[in-house]
């Protein structure tokens, strides 16, 4: 069974869609990179403070 | 309006990145088969469930539309137009039963949201192939 991890789940889901979107946003290699960087950190990044968030409630 | 302004978002919709290739956008056409084509695969292959049309069959008018709410759960209609959104993937799903879903897999939902994630990105995938058709991108 593929991903059993959650959290390594998360980051190839990432990858790809910042991947994806990167190349619709933006034109030059450059542009591209910066932008596909931002939005995965941003997507993992939010999703593990999202995550440590919930984890209050547990508490 | 020119006809390629028509073809390529279709065709995009149909098969992702074909709409960037008919253009000789190969590099980006690649790349987005290969990541579209890639999360719908890990999502298959993970038990995520594509889902279909489904309500209950109605026997008056009003019903037509109550029926949308009383499904088991009215949020799988958005999802069926999300899952629209790759549009081979969905009718070879319906058509050769495969993306029904392991519920008893803990990869489920995981596997249900590349499905849905990757057919929501390749209609942003077939508006690009539009936009340069009319030459509103390059």
């Amino acid at each position: 069974m593929i991903f059993e991890s959650h959290l390594l789940s998360m980051v190839v889901y990432a990858f790809f869609t910042a991947l994806v979107l990167a190349f619709i946003r933006r034109r030059e290699s450059k542009a591209r990179l910066r932008y596909g960087l931002f939005v995965f950190l941003i997507m993992v990044g939010g999703a593990l403070l999202f995550g440590w968030f919930m984890y209050l409630f547990t508490l | 309006m020119k006809t390629k302004a028509v073809v390529a978002p279709l065709l995009g919709w149909i098969v992702p990145g074909l709409g960037h290739f008919v253009q000789k956008k190969y590099l980006r056409g690649i790349i987005f088969f290969v990541s579209i084509s890639a999360m719908t695969a890990m999502g298959l292959a993970m038990g995520g469930k594509i889902y279909p049309f489904y309500i209950e069959k109605p026997e008056t008018i009003f019903q037509v539309f109550t029926n949308l709410l009383k499904k088991e759960n009215p949020l799988t209609l958005l999802a069926f137009f999300a899952d629209l959104g790759n549009l081979l993937v969905y009718l070879a799903s319906r058509v050769l039963h495969f993306g029904q879903g392991a519920l008893e897999r803990m990869t489920f939902e995981f596997g249900t949201a590349y499905i849905a994630g990757a057919s929501l990105l390749n209609y942003l995938v077939a508006l690009d192939a539009h936009d340069i058709a009319v030459g509103k991108k390059k």
